[in-house]
């Protein structure tokens, strides 16, 4: 019991920090951004470089896997998703197939096995009967600051509020003052670190391999469907209905259905509440 | 007095579709101007087009300085407000927040503006945590026309201010404009479709009519023009 509290909590921290940048983005620039996956994937294999090849201390790796989420974000919003503005077939089909292109370049130079990350943080802590790798502790507390932070800079801030606005109303954040262009940009560039950074702790929380941008893909569209795209608050809390289902079905039921249910629920959602279970698609 | 507004030979185009045509008009730095017109006349395209929110031709000046190829933010920047017709809030915003973003590029004059706003319209000031899809049009109206006043605009653009209120909400409305004019010096530019309304607040009028302006005059000659009256004072 005790076991299944623990690990639903670590999980579903984990799964709300993936699904947060793609949220951010759906809300303020309105694209369900396919690429999101691949910010993960790549992310982990950065860090892989930098920090287990290459030998430098954790912090840098994450840092630099982050900067490179930021600048894939940057350039996905400046070369794809503005010169196609409000185009959104051409954008979502454009992203599917870089994220397959960039799946061959890693192929290409790191090889087609998986391989294991080593953790970011060494050790085990024990809680009741419960082990728990310091790794998946840090994965769950950065997450948790990161949400928390987010949420704050949202909603106290003239920049996070602008967010909101544009989320809300594009007119009325422009006759307000608000650059639509430079707040894309940013949100581009935030909801690219927090993926790379996702992307790190899922990598050593699983494992690394060329192809998984897909499972954190998967998991972002089910938390914000039946979250209703754009809400933090929804996104948090959905993340732990789905981190606590998977859980659950694996300790009770089986490992193989672990994401069975996630998708028995979005399923769900998607035919009774269409606008998902926090219904509204702003900030 | 100087010109503050300068409008010359502006068209304004929706695709191909020419929405103003050739439209010139001069505002003054205090004064209160009335663009009186019907459903679809252009009164909300020449607002949008002062904002940069269209594609046009011609030119846009304010205090002698080119508004073109500025950006909407820009152009708030440079001290024009803006109330559209739609109001355009951000519905899941409270009040406070929708004008803290309209303080977006006018920050350290937060404190006194929100007086001044919260002096204007005592009920938003009792209503400040509320959600603006939760409040009334007359509600939103006055939200909207603070957001605008966030900015420390110089020239202040109204769109339609009285459109579906009741009379005694318009005359509030009319009687803020008028202390904004009076109080601070604010030029203004409003649209109506009720020339009656129009003329108990502005002392100038454009007719627009199909995009173009057809009659412009002193409200006060305007009064028993009968061209004007046939035509705009269904009311
Ligand atoms: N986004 C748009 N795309 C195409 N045509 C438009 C657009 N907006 C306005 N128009 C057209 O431009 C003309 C002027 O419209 P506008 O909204 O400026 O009129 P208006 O005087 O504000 O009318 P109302 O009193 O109904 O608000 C109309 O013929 C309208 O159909
Ligand atoms: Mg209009």
């Amino acid at each position: 019991m005790l076991e299944i509290l623990i690990q639903g909590l670590l999980l579903s921290g984990l799964y709300a920090l993936i699904a947060v940048g793609f949220t951010l983005i759906f809300s303020v620039g309105r694209v369900l951004n396919l690429a999101y996956g691949s910010y993960i994937m790549i992310a982990g294999y950065v860090y892989f470089y930098f920090s287990q090849l290459l030998g430098l201390p954790p912090i840098v790796g994450l840092l630099l896997a982050g900067i490179l989420g930021s600048c894939m974000g940057l350039l996905k919003y400046n070369l794809i998703v503005k010169p196609l503005k409000g185009d959104h077939i051409p954008v979502e089909i454009s992203t599917l197939i870089l994220a397959v292109i960039l799946q061959s370049a890693i192929i290409l130079y790191f090889g087609n096995s998986a391989k294991i990350l080593l953790p970011i943080f060494q050790g085990v802590i024990h809680i009741g009967n419960a082990t728990v790798t310091y790794n998946v502790l840090a994965a769950t507390l950065v997450s948790w600051l990161i949400l928390i932070v987010l949420f704050v800079f949202i909603r106290k801030t003239h920049v996070g509020r602008a967010m909101q606005a544009v989320s809300m109303d594009s007119k009325g954040a422009s006759i307000s003052g608000v650059n639509i262009n430079k707040i894309n940009m940013f949100t581009w560039g935030i909801s690219g670190f927090l993926g790379a950074i996702a992307g790190v702790f899922f990598a050593s929380y699983t494992q690394l391999s060329p192809s998984m941008w897909v499972a954190p893909l998967i998991i972002a569209i089910a938390i914000v469907i039946v979250g209703g795209i754009g809400s933090i608050i929804g996104t948090l809390v959905v993340a732990h209905i789905i981190g606590f289902m998977e859980i659950i079905s694996v300790a009770l039921i089986s490992p193989q259905l672990r994401g069975v249910f996630t998708m028995l629920l979005v399923i769900i959602v998607l035919i009774i509440r269409p606008k998902g279970l926090f219904g509204r698609e702003e900030l | 007095m100087m010109t503050f507004l300068k409008i010359d030979q502006l068209s304004a185009f929706y695709g191909k579709a020419k929405a103003l045509h050739d439209i010139s008009l001069s505002v003054k730095q205090g004064e209160i101007i009335a663009i009186v017109g019907a459903n679809g006349a252009g009164k909300s395209t020449l607002l949008d087009s002062i904002m940069g929110l269209t594609k046009i031709e011609g030119d846009i000046s304010l205090e002698g300085k080119s508004l073109i190829g500025k950006t909407t933010p820009e152009i708030v920047q440079s001290g024009v407000g803006y109330a559209p017709e739609r109001f355009n809030l951000f519905p899941y915003m409270s009040v406070y927040n929708n004008l803290m973003v309209g303080a977006f590029t006018a920050r350290e004059d937060i404190t006194r503006n929100l007086e001044i706003v919260e002096k204007l319209f005592p009920r938003l000031k009792e209503r400040t945590n509320q959600e603006t899809h939760t409040q009334s049009g007359g509600e939103r109206q006055m939200v909207s026309l603070g957001r605008a006043l966030m900015s420390s605009p110089r020239l202040l653009l109204v769109d339609e201010p009285t459109i579906g209120l009741a009379p005694k909400i318009c005359l509030e409305i009319a009687v803020v404009l008028r202390r904004l004019r009076d109080e601070f010096n604010t030029t203004i530019v409003i649209t109506e479709q009720n020339a009656n309304f129009a003329m108990t607040l502005a002392e100038r009028l454009y007719v627009l009519e199909s995009g173009s302006i057809k009659i412009e005059g002193l409200a006060k000659d305007l009064k028993n023009d009968p061209q004007l009256t046939e035509a705009y004072f269904g009311h």
